[in-house]
Formats: structure tokens, sequence, C-alpha cells
């Protein structure tokens, strides 16, 4: 007569803990997810800052300076756009890895086009409020700068890009994944052509 | 509480409608998702940009000079030597003239050029690649006829001819030559009829990217742009079974008995897709082909031996698999995911009498066991684990995780076959390392390299393959991994004959290849050699299974073939590039031998150049020129309005006669972290979990 509640309060207690733990796990998991959600950005941030003093090294010593002595990739322009209050730097080998840090310059054999790509969501979420008519600088290693103007922009599948072999002016593009507001991975991107001035 | 049921229950209604809003917020990351991923099959529904492109230039006009194409092949023994005919046909008021980009078979060599001008017939002579231009410009400009072969990759030939006059036709044939494949007693012949896909950039300089393009023809034109007709006449040597066209229909005619007549059943088709022809020998597969060619005082040799199909113990040996796999950031994306797939696949394929290892790196690197073990179920799922939780993070050295894998504790274990796949991008520097380190520790392990990606460094994993006697490959996306990965391993699982040797009683020969490979099941060895004079004996030995096996062969049992000196020089010129990468010799020295053995041989390659000129003054003097680059057909299966979208129709206004803007295609990767998302989403795990636990803290109190 005695024990019988006394199993009942056990039951009672453990379906209390149980739950509760579960609950508390959730919790965990959510600010894991937020926590490794906040380093990219913050990462993409301490990044820029570490890369912008490698670029003025390396712009008074004419050769590229590697960031972080690890760093597989070297900083190879900085580019701005004035209106928005955007600079960055620019980094070499178009790799994902070194999408994390900053834009990335594709490697081409062209002279005459520069294709730059970054993460829509870090570096180039300025793509969304940038204008046909921007100004965009670029200055390179070697301290020589060079302005160009978006002439427009354009949509297409990653797959189904092509750049003018022999253009008229030199030509920059800026690409990034679209649409630039979604979190999910998809196949199109959203490229942004500039012209020399 | 109790006192206030009511509040009780409204407070419950309270948590029921926070729990609603974070419906809510889910539904919301959900159609941003849907949003993201609907737009796979429609990209020009949401068209908000400005296209300003012509990809790769689009011609909606019919082209002036119209094209026709007639492939003669005969295959005689394991040789096919194909007429390649080329009508131009002016269809204008004007003088023209006309380029025409083609593909040939990689290891074809082509040698004659011949134009044909109404009754005349004018032969083409090989010159260096300059001077050839040179002559053709100069006779262009004097108004003559005249016509060019050049060549603008091994595999991409591009034919000119000049001053063609108004409702004129002008044949062009060229002729050349290429073994015919054979695996596994099957017999392939492979006609390129379409310059497909798209080159890479990071290879080529960019000072001849023009050079390998051409403009695009739109759909609206038809298909029938440039039709090819196909005839082969099959000489086998022997009586051909099991004939296959898996591409295209064909009608075939039975001459003799050991003598086939193929042609396409549809007579002309589009050149759009690539023609395969495949056959098998009625009896048993010959195991032995030997051919001869006495020139220029010389004689040549080809001999392709097969060994026998399979272990004749009927095991294939057990190997000793190292898998190496790159996890540095560069792999980051679709490349880590396709490697992983690439590894899981590999796994798959492992059987208990074999052993296996992985070692992953980046700017670490760790060995999943300290050396290589028994595949048994446990150690694989162990590994299945390992591959699946790997990341793409840190920098890139790959030299420990080479000579790791190099280490082997039994060199002399001939139970075992030990072979490396390795798995990377090849976004690295230290190429001589590397290489030298492949030298100097190779031993008895292959080394297989898998390129991941769609810019790998071919160069370097090609390098690094040959020096240590294994195969690259390239996948290139996630969706090749399967098909990729089921040949190589399918090869992998059993080589055949490995210590190769060959010797050779009587008069010495310059043979190819100098370093052997090992032979896998159904491949054969073909050799090609130079010498004073063919006599004595070739003996090919090895082992097969552990045993020692040879087979000799009779050099004086050899029948003549005219192909094979230059099958010898363009096997040869394969040679010079690879010294060219492995460093062994500079641009310049590997030019010029190029030069030297296209010269000799009257081959046209990456140096020479066949050129026909008209003596005869065609083009009144006064009369302009107009120059056009013929059209080409989009490859079968590509969708053209999904390449070009919108643009065909500006193409449309401007295009007319004149070339096309031309342009480079580039794949563009991938560039969203979402990290937005990940917070979103651990916003609503710990917004749900904080309103669960609170709902139960309110029910406790109650």
């Amino acid at each position: 007569m005695i024990a019988l509640p006394a199993v009942r309060k056990g039951r009672r207690a453990l379906g209390r803990a149980l739950p509760n733990t579960l609950l508390i796990g959730l919790c965990i998991i959510g600010l894991s997810l937020m926590a490794r959600g906040a380093m990219i950005p913050a990462k993409a941030w301490v990044a820029q800052i570490l890369l912008d003093r490698a670029f003025d090294k390396s712009l008074l010593q004419h050769k590229p300076v590697k960031p972080w002595f690890w760093a597989d990739t070297v900083p190879v322009a900085r580019i701005s756009l004035p209106r928005l209050g955007v600079s960055q730097v620019v980094l070499s080998g178009g790799s994902g890895q070194a999408m994390a840090f900053g834009p990335t310059l594709m490697p081409l054999r062209n002279p005459h086009v520069s294709i730059m790509a970054a993460h829509r969501d870090t570096h180039f979420a300025f793509m969304k409020q940038a204008r046909k008519g921007d100004v965009i600088e670029v200055q390179f290693i070697d301290g020589q700068k060079q302005a160009y103007r978006i002439t427009g922009f354009q949509i297409v599948r990653w797959d189904h890009f092509a750049y003018p072999r022999d253009p008229a002016r030199p030509l920059l593009a800026l690409t990034t994944c679209y649409p630039v507001g979604a979190t999910e991975h998809g196949p199109l991107r959203l490229v942004a052509w500039a012209e020399a001035q | 509480m109790p006192a206030f049921p009511f509040l009780s229950r409204s407070r419950h209604r309270l948590l029921l409608g926070l729990t609603l809003l974070l419906g809510l917020v889910a539904l919301i990351f959900l159609t941003d998702r849907l949003c993201a991923s609907d737009v796979e099959g429609d990209p020009d529904a949401i068209g908000s940009g400005t296209l300003m492109l012509r990809g790769k230039g689009v011609m909606t006009a019919l082209p002036a000079v119209r094209l026709g194409t007639d492939m003669d092949v005969t295959v005689s023994g394991q040789i096919a030597r194909v007429r390649v005919t080329q009508v131009f046909r002016n269809a204008s008021s004007q003088w023209m003239e006309a380029s025409y980009l083609y593909p040939l078979p990689e290891d074809g060599a082509v040698d004659s050029l011949k134009m044909v001008v109404g009754q005349r017939v004018i032969i083409g002579h090989i010159k260096r690649r300059e001077e050839a231009r040179a002559i053709y410009e100069k006779a262009r400009d004097e108004g003559k006829k005249a016509g060019l072969v050049e060549s603008e990759r091994p595999n991409l030939f591009r034919n000119s001819v000049a001053n063609v006059g108004p409702g004129e036709t002008v044949l062009v044939a060229i002729e050349y030559q290429a073994p015919v494949r054979q695996l596994g007693g099957e017999y392939a012949l492979r006609l390129p009829l379409v310059v497909g896909s798209r080159y890479n950039p990071a290879q080529t300089p960019a000072a001849d990217a023009a050079n390998v393009s051409a403009p695009l023809a739109h759909p609206a034109l038809g298909k029938d742009i440039n039709p090819v007709s196909i005839t082969v006449h099959l000489a086998p040597g022997f009586k051909p079974a099991n004939l296959i066209s898996p591409y295209h229909r064909v009608t075939v005619e039975q001459d003799r008995t050991e003598k086939r007549t193929i042609r396409l059943a549809d007579g002309e088709v589009p050149a759009n897709r690539d023609f395969e022809l495949r056959w098998r020998s009625a009896s048993a597969d010959p195991t032995i082909g030997l051919f001869r060619e006495q020139h220029d005082g010389d004689a040549y040799l080809m001999a392709a031996i097969t060994p026998p199909g399979r272990d004749p113990s009927g095991n294939a040996p057990p190997r000793d698999m190292t898998f190496v796999i790159d996890n540095s950031g560069s792999m980051g994306g679709e490349s880590m995911d396709a490697a992983k797939a690439s590894l899981l696949y590999a796994l798959g394929t492992l059987r208990p009498q074999d052993r296996f290892n992985i070692i992953r790196f980046d700017d670490t690197m760790t060995r999943l066991f300290n050396e290589s073990v028994a595949a048994s179920p446990d150690q694989i799922a162990l590994a299945r684990r390992f591959a699946e939780g790997l990341e793409a993070n840190g920098g890139t050295e790959m030299l420990p995780a080479l000579t790791a894998a190099l280490e082997d504790n039994t060199p002399n274990d001939s139970h075992f076959v030990r072979q490396i796949l390795f798995l990377t991008d090849g976004n690295i520097s230290n190429e001589k390392e590397m290489m030298a380190t492949i030298a100097a520790k190779g031993g008895r392990s292959r080394i297989f390299m898998i390129g991941i990606g769609s810019a790998p460094n071919q160069y370097l994993m090609r390098r690094m393959a040959e020096a240590g006697r294994g195969t690259f490959t390239n996948v290139g996306s996630g969706e090749e991994v399967a098909a990729k990965m089921t040949a190589l391993l399918d090869r992998l699982k059993a080589p055949v004959v490995r210590e190769l040797k060959v010797s050779i009683e009587g008069a010495p020969l310059d043979l190819t290849p100098r370093r052997l490979p090992d032979l896998y099941a159904g491949e054969p060895l073909v050799l090609l050699g130079k010498g004073k004079m063919l006599s004595g004996k070739l003996t090919v030995s090895g082992l097969i299974g552990g045993k020692p096996w040879s087979q000799s062969v009779d050099l004086s049992d050899a029948i003549d073939s005219p192909a094979v000196a230059k099958l010898w020089a363009n096997r040869r010129i394969a040679d010079v590039e690879a010294a060219r990468w492995a460093g062994e010799t500079n641009d310049d020295t590997a030019d010029e031998a190029i030069a030297q053995i296209g010269l000799a041989y009257s081959l046209v390659t990456s140096q020479t150049s066949l050129v026909a000129v008209d003596e005869t003054p065609a083009r009144p003097e006064g009369t302009s020129l107009t120059r056009e680059e013929l059209p080409l057909l989009l490859p079968a299966g590509w969708d053209f309005d999904v390449l070009f979208g919108g643009q065909a129709a500006q193409a449309g206004k401007q295009g007319d006669a004149q070339p096309a803007e031309s342009a480079e295609a580039m794949d563009l990767p991938q560039t969203a972290t979402g990290y937005a998302g990940l917070i979103g989403q651990g916003l609503l795990f710990l917004m749900l979990g904080l309103g669960g636990l609170a709902l139960r803290r309110r029910e406790a109190r109650a």
C-alpha cells in the first residue's frame, strides 16, 4: 500500500526528467548550429582585417605576402565600390577555401577579363544593392589602379557561363550565387559586368 | 494556480500561439529553399538581368559556304585509315574563304591533303606551321585557290580553303590513320564528329584560344548544315562477329567471309554525335597482331600482344590498396562530396582477401590504420564512418601523405598487389618534390590519380600516374562518380600481367613505350618500334598470378602495312610531349623535335601543317574576298535555349555572314555559405527547446 505511490512517483519523476533532457538537448543543438553559423561571417570579417594588412604589406614589397603563415592563398587586389562604402581584398585561386576569407580571382589566362567570385551572404552581399553605372575600383598588387563601371547584370546557370574572349575594353565580372537572399545552394549565379573606363 | 484555471488556459493558448509562430518561421525557411531549387528546371524564368554575352557565338543565317563531309574508312587488321572529304560549296555571289574546325581521334595522324578544283587535283605538302600559313595567306591574297590543314590540338584540326568562286565547289580531302582500340577481345573504331564540351582555360594559353572554337549554328537552321556520310570497309583479318554501332543505325553488307561494308542506314546524319563501331572475332580471340613497314631505309614494327584474358588459377590476386584523400579547403563543396562518394564506392569493392588503409590530408595528415589491415566488414564499416566524417578544411600538404602512402614494409611481397588511389584536386605547388618522391620510393606500388572537380591540375596528375605506372582518371562532377569509378575499379580488380619485360633477339629495335605498364584483363600490349631491320624474335615476359609467363613472336611473320611508320612517329610525338610535361626538355627543344618528326613523316602536328596551292589565279583582281567561319552543331543532348537563352534573338539582328563574337565558357563556383540558414535553424531548435521547457515548468507549477 505504501510501495505503490512510491513507484508511481518514480515513474512520474522519470516522465518529467526525460522530456526535459530532450528539450535541453534541443537547446544545445540549436546553440551549436547558431555558433557554427555565426563563425562564418565572423571568420569572413576577421580575415578581411588580416588581409587588409597583408595587402598593404604586399603593396610595399611589390610581391604577394601571405596573410597568415599557413594560408595557401595570397591577396592579389583590392576592390572597392565607393557608393556602397565597400572595400575588400581579393584572393588568388578561386577555391572554396579562399572564398571563406574574401572574394577570389578566378584563374584565367585572358589578360582582358577578370572574374571574381565571392559568397552572396558575406563578401558579395553588396551585389544586392549594386546598380548599373556604379563604379568599381580595383587596385592591383603592383599599385596600379583601374576603375570599372557596371554595365549590366546577368543571371546564368553555373555551367552555362561564358565570357568574351576579346572584348573591346577590359572587363571585370563579379559573380555570386542567385537568388541573393536564399539560404539553400542553387544552380544560378548572378554576374555583374563592368567595363574599364 | 488552481485558483486561476482560466489564466492557466490562456497561457496554454499563448504557448500554442508561440509554437505556431515557430512553425511559420520554419515554413518561411522552407519556401526560401524551394525558391532556390525551383529555378533549377527553368533558368530563364527569372530573367531579370540583362544578358550581354553572345555565348560562344551563334550563327542564325545560313552560311554562304555549305559543307558536306564524307568519311571513308578502311580497317585492315588493327589499323584504320580514314579519308575525310569535305565539300565546300559556295552558294553566294561572292568569292569566299571558309574554315571549318573538326575533331579527329587523339592518336590519329593526318598525313595527306588533296584539293580538288574542277578537274584538277592539287596535292598538299608538309611545311612548318608558320611557313605553311604564310604560303596560304600569300596565295589567298594573290587570288589563288589554297587549302590549309592545321592542328590546333592533338585531336582538333582546322581546314581552311580560300578563293572559292561564286557557285563553285571545292573538295578538300585529308587522310589519317589511327590504331583500332582493343579491349577484352572487342575492337572499337571511334570517329569523332563533333567538337564537344568546353575546354579548360586553366591549361591552355589564351593566345590560341580563338583557334579552338567556332560559332554554333542556331537550331532554327535545322540539323543539315554539315551532314556527314560514313562508309567503313572492315577487313580485320578474321571473320568479324557481333558488329555493333551504338549511336547510329547502320546497314552491313557481307563482301566475302572476312570482309564487311558498313554504311549509315539514314545515308547522311547531322554532325552532332560521334560514330562508333565495335566488333569481335567470330572464332577464338586473336592474341597477336604483327605489322611491319619499310620507310626511308628504316624498318618499323607494330606488335599487339594480348596475354591470356584471365589468371589461370581463376582468382584475381589479393590487393593492398591505400586510399589517399585530400580534404584541404580547396576541395570544399562539390569536390569534397565527389571525393567522398568515390572513396565510399571504392571501399565497397574490397574483398575479404584484400588489405587496405586510408590516409587523409590537408596541412595535417591522418592515417586511419598504422598499417594496412584486412578488409573485414568491421574495418570497412570503420573506414566508411571515417570517410563520411571528412570535412574540407585547411591547407594542402600533399608530400607527407604521398610519402606515407608509398611506405612499404614488405617491398618484396609478390602475393599482394600494391595500389595507391589518390583522390585530389591537385591544387599544389611542389611538383618537383612529388615527382622525385615517386621516382625514389615508388617501388612496387602503382599510383592511380583520381582528379576531382572541374579544373584539377591534369598535368601534374598525369605525370604522377605515369611515373607511378598507373592511370589518371578525372571525376568532374558528382554524377560522374559511379561511371568513372566503376570503370577504374573493375580494371584494377584484376592486374593480369605484372613485371612486363620485352627482349629482342636479333637486330636491335627502338621500342616505345619504354616504361612498360601493367596489363589488365583483356588489354593488349601495343609496341611500336623502329630499327635498321626486322629479324629474330621478340619475347614478352611477365608474371601472371605470380607465375612466369612469356610469349615469343617471330618478327619475320609480320604483315606489311603502310601505316606503321606514321603510327610510330605519332607515338614518338606523344613521348616528346610527355618529356615536355615532365620538365625533361624545354619548350624550344620539344617544338623543334616535333617539327622534325612532322616534316620527316609528313604529319600534321602542332608545329607542321599541310598546305596546297593551285598556281592558276582564280579570283579576278579587284574583287574582294569574304571570310567565313562555318558554324558547328551543338553536341546531341545539349540544349541550345538553355545555353544561349534570349541572346539568340539579338544575335539574329546582327548575325548575317559576319563571324559572331567569340567567347569562352567557364564554370562558376559555388558561392553561398548559407550561414543565415544555419543560424535560423539553430534559432528554431533553441526556441522550440526553450518553449517546451517553459510549457513544462508552467504545467509543473499548475
